[in-house]
């Protein structure tokens, strides 16, 4: 009997030891495989890997902002011809999703369509990030209403309206703003972002920029929206509430509402005109902006008379220091084109190229990525 | 005469104790893999629970009780999250009422009325919309049910404005994607699981009792009642729990066609947010004490599936073994 | 004196009228239309993904890539890498998860008898089939991808998580039912216990163990919660499974569901077509195992 309680015993142990001896031995296989987080694994190049012309070959991971999404799918698509042996992924997700990701290492790149913002930057642990901004585009203020067309709107009323304080497409502040428009009873239903969102920050900054006391939500990528709006997954998301919801107003980036069909509305910029959604619009609010040194910028209300006033941008991040010369290398590679040739893309797509001295300035800091 | 002498060939040669027989190393070695493999799920259970709840410490500590507020404002450093608690048990309950009364109807056409051999082109049926991929429904129900309920949800809500119960129920604000749109997606799929468990529950109902009822001249439906209910309740009680248990934690069709937006209201056809729904959609960009938030609210949908299963199999348990045991 | 007998009973052989026939007329005709509810939605989620999907279907579709920019319309490309990325990593989950299920519910059933280790680890095994598979995915990205980055493997891993309770569970089923008559008379022929067990018992329950473990690797293979956080998102194969961003059917679907472009939305529904006629022949198969080679089944 007590033979039998010292055999189980035994077994249990055993078992137990070989349990953990598994979990080890398979701890240890992957270790020794990947040491760092970033998941280029560098088969090596058959040529050399000094001259960033060279074949190169490897894995870079991007995430982030959903608005750069088309660029990103595009770009990477027509790189694979410039260097076939590189895989690029981008994982859209949102800014907030792109900034986090590469703050734990997750992905080599991220897509943000603003700065790291200062509750975040304990993240990054010290560590230098670059901005390398890639385009501009617009923020359609997009409507459903039938019969209505052509609706202008101005910092002012679209403060109200996102505040929650005008609640029906009649209300005498839209009608003053339209003159010879019939406007509906109907009630206005706000359509936004449920997710962190670089579009919505970039919103916020311009209500709060040229709204200024009227607007009181602040700005950043995630706001207290009145309990009367209605939220949705990405810049899609909120498309689709537009699109099916009568009397729904909302803030969606200019190729999606364009893909989706939706009305614009015209809004008024800083100079007084009335100015509706384009992509050469955004181009002209590129040539009023003042860039930092670090290539930060803001593109909405720009001083410019023929610039659409709700323009916003985008920029990759990337840590300045790279773990190894490869992943150094692919990025300067692929940054490079996404800022380079790939920008004669971007017309079809609906956003606005850089302006040809910030494409310069962001040409040059392509250096700065060491590995 | 020579004496026989038993050669046992289990008993290796060494062996001291006359009782103890060393089985083969194979054997033996057979035996501990076995049970190595039955303590992974010990194992792998135990890691998660330590792991999701390590990493949602700093909310539970950040928050104390007020998780159970409904206050979530990651960009305010708030995160109370009633809001999502009761998305997770309001469709849970639409699920509910609406998936069990079909289910255990199933369940009584298959063992009650249909002969044999209809009933397993009606089991495949039933099985087929197991079969659909949780995506697919979401897939489906974002794209294209969502926006026809969206028609139906607005007549209704239009007429019954006013009136004081239905109106606050299905009352504007109405779309398509909605607590109640989750609801009906849930009910769909969890309706194989109920029905096959009512099932299994309602078979071993022993023929003499349902006999019993025919011979004083019940109806089907009387000896239903009389017979196969009574018999078979807590077992279908038990099998209306797991698919609760299942409904809660179903993420991803319920993600797509919720509506995304935190807030605790009547209005059913209103958009509104569950626990899964929203670790799926925000945890990509959530760091610090937001990620710990979403973790948190793993654990505790986490401990919630757990303590409804738990319930569940003791119920269906119970029910088995005082009827094996009578 | 009255007498000490009743008058014997009538007893009355008609069928039931009225009232009581109508009532049972009615619950039968609501049981029906119980099932009939069920077709409905059943019937339109197949209709849709048919007719939406059926016309992006093609041989490249399923083969070729990479996958395209959302904003390209259908015809361009194809899900060959998300088809790939599915087969792939559910494969690995099988291999993973499966003799790691049927060896546990060999100790649960041979081994563990009545013991306290057995039941409590048939308990948690089935506790853990109500967990959700977002937690798993939560799970694995904590311990492994923030260490070794996203790949396949770790959805692999998840979706083996989310597999090996429901293989336990349906292998113990099995095993249970292989009557004890067979394993005492290989007992008596001289047998080891393993020996039996491997010998005599597993093959008498293969098919209903297959059958089983053919239904989970159907549900894994629809799983997306798991995989969300574990494989990233790639648009052109990867054959590599144990390193580097992977993408999978369900993901694709889900990534493609919101879109307003036409052309990801028909890529949508032409991966949810193949991914629902994956399971669905997984489903059939299994079926097709149990009906031929199930030995014992309930």
């Amino acid at each position: 009997m007590q033979l039998r309680f010292r055999q189980r015993r035994q077994r249990i142990t055993a078992a137990g030891v070989a349990v953990v001896a598994m979990a080890l031995t398979l701890a240890a296989c992957s270790s020794s495989s990947t040491t760092t987080a970033s998941s280029s694994t560098s088969s090596p190049a058959a040529g050399s890997t000094s001259s960033s012309a060279a074949k190169l070959s490897g894995t870079l991971n991007g995430s982030g902002s959903t608005f750069q999404t088309v660029y990103q799918q595009t770009a990477i698509s027509s790189f694979k011809s410039v260097q076939p042996n590189m895989t690029v992924n981008y994982g859209s997700g949102g800014s907030g999703k792109g900034r986090t990701d590469l703050s734990s290492g997750v992905v080599n790149f991220a897509g943000s369509d603003s700065p790291i913002p200062s509750s975040e930057m304990a993240n990054f642990k010290g560590k230098t990030v670059l901005y390398f901004p890639v385009f501009l585009g617009p923020i359609t203020v997009s409507y459903n209403l039938s019969g209505v067309t052509g609706l202008k709107l101005d910092s002012t009323v679209l403060a109200e309206i996102f505040s929650g304080k005008i609640t029906t497409w009649n209300n005498s502040a839209i009608a003053a703003l339209n003159s010879g428009v019939k406007l509906p009873s109907t009630a206005i239903t706000t359509a936004v972002r449920s997710d962190s969102s670089g579009t919505t920050q970039n919103f916020s900054l311009y209500l709060e920029t040229a709204a200024k006391s009227d607007w009181t939500l602040g700005s950043s990528s995630t706001i207290k929206w009145p309990s009367t709006a209605r939220a949705g997954n990405g810049n899609p998301g909120v498309a689709q509430i537009i699109k099916t919801t009568p009397g729904a107003i909302g803030y969606v980036d200019y190729a999606d509402a364009k893909a989706s069909g939706l009305s614009f509305a015209s809004v008024k910029n800083s100079s007084g005109s009335y100015v509706a959604p384009s992509p050469q619009a955004a181009s002209a609010a590129g040539n009023g902006i003042t860039v930092d040194s670090n290539l930060t910028f803001h593109a909405v209300d720009s001083p410019e008379p023929t610039a659409y006033p709700i323009t916003y941008q985008s920029w990759v991040l990337v840590y300045e220091k790279q773990p190894n010369a490869n992943d150094a290398a692919m990025l300067k590679a692929y940054i490079g084109y996404l800022v380079g040739d790939g920008q004669s893309l971007l017309g079809n797509l609906g956003y606005a190229p850089l302006p040809s001295s910030l494409q310069q300035k962001t040409q040059a800091q392509l250096s700065k990525i060491t590995g | 005469m020579s004496t026989i002498t038993q050669v046992d060939p289990a008993v290796p040669a060494g062996s001291t104790h006359p009782l103890e027989r060393r089985r083969p190393l194979g054997d033996r070695t057979f035996a501990i893999i076995a049970l190595a493999s039955g303590l992974l799920v010990l194992v792998i259970l135990v890691l998660i629970a330590v792991t999701t709840t390590q990493q949602s410490a700093s909310w539970f500590s950040a928050e104390g009780l007020k998780i159970f507020t409904n206050n979530w404002d990651p960009s305010a450093n708030q995160f109370g999250a009633l809001a999502f608690i009761y998305g997770t048990a309001i469709t849970g309950v639409i699920a509910l009422i609406m998936a069990v009364p079909v289910s255990v109807g199933i369940a009584l056409l298959l063992t009650e009325v249909v002969p044999y051999r209809w009933s397993r082109p009606i089991v495949y049926v039933v099985d087929l919309l197991a079969v659909v991929p949780s995506v697919v429904w979401g897939l489906w129900g974002i794209l294209v049910f969502a926006p026809w309920l969206n028609h139906i949800y607005a007549h209704i809500g239009s007429a019954v404005t006013g009136i004081p119960v239905l109106g606050s129920l299905f009352g504007p604000p109405t779309s398509g994607a909605s607590f109640f749109t989750a609801g009906i997606i849930l009910a769909f799929m969890i309706t194989p699981i109920v029905t096959s468990l009512s099932r299994e529950v309602i078979a071993t109902v022993p023929a003499i009792d349902r006999e019993g009822a025919y011979a004083l001249g019940a109806t089907r439906w009387e000896m239903i009642r009389g017979a196969v209910l009574p018999h078979s309740q807590g077992g279908i009680v038990g099998a209306v729990l797991l698919g609760l248990g299942r409904a809660m934690g179903e993420t991803i069709a319920v993600a797509l066609v919720i509506g995304s937006s935190p807030v605790i209201t009547s209005h059913l056809f209103a958009p509104g947010y569950n626990m899964p729904a929203v670790i799926a959609n925000q945890f990509g960009e959530a760091t610090g004490v937001f990620r710990a938030g979403l973790m948190g609210i793993g654990v505790l949908l986490f401990v919630f599936t757990i303590i409804i299963n738990v319930i569940a199999r003791g119920i269906v348990e119970r029910n088995a073994r005082r009827k094996r045991g009578a | 004196m009255t007498t000490a007998t009743a008058e014997p009973q009538q007893v009355d052989l008609h069928e039931a009228k009225g009232w009581r026939r109508t009532k049972n007329r009615i619950m039968t005709t609501l049981m029906v239309i119980a099932f009939v509810v069920v077709l409905v939605p059943l019937g339109f989620v197949l209709v849709t993904v048919i007719a939406k999907g059926a016309s992006v279907i093609s041989w490249s579709f399923l083969t070729g890539g990479p996958i395209p920019p959302i904003v390209v319309p259908a015809g361009v490309g194809g899900m060959g890498p998300a088809v790939l990325g599915t087969i792939e990593i559910t494969a690995l989950a099988t291999v993973m998860a499966v003799p790691l299920g049927i060896l546990g519910a060999i100790y649960l059933n041979e081994y563990g008898g009545r013991n306290w280790l057995a039941a409590l680890i048939g308990f948690m095994s089935d506790v853990m089939t109500g967990v959700p598979s977002i937690i798993m995915g939560l799970f694995i990205f904590t311990i492994w991808v923030l260490h070794f980055g996203l790949s396949g493997l770790a959805g692999a891993f998840a979706l083996a998580c989310l597999m090996l309770p429901i293989v336990i569970r349906s292998s113990y089923e099995m095993l249970r039912l292989v009557p004890n008559s067979l394993r005492e008379g290989s007992y008596a022929l001289g047998a080891t216990k393993a020996r039996v067990t491997v010998t005599v018992v597993l093959p008498a329950a293969i098919g209903g163990i297959v059958s089983g473990a053919l239904l989970a690797v159907a549900r894994a293979a629809g799983e997306t919660a798991p995989l969300l956080f574990c494989i990233g998102a790639a648009a052109s194969a990867n054959p590599n499974v144990f390193s580097g961003a992977n993408t999978a059917l369900p993901s694709q679907i889900f990534a493609n569901a919101n879109q307003p472009y036409t052309g990801a939305q028909d890529r949508g529904w032409g991966a949810a077509l193949t991914l629902i006629a994956i399971c669905f022949i997984l489903m059939i198969v299994a079926r097709l195992v149990t009906s031929r080679f199930a030995r014992y089944s309930r």
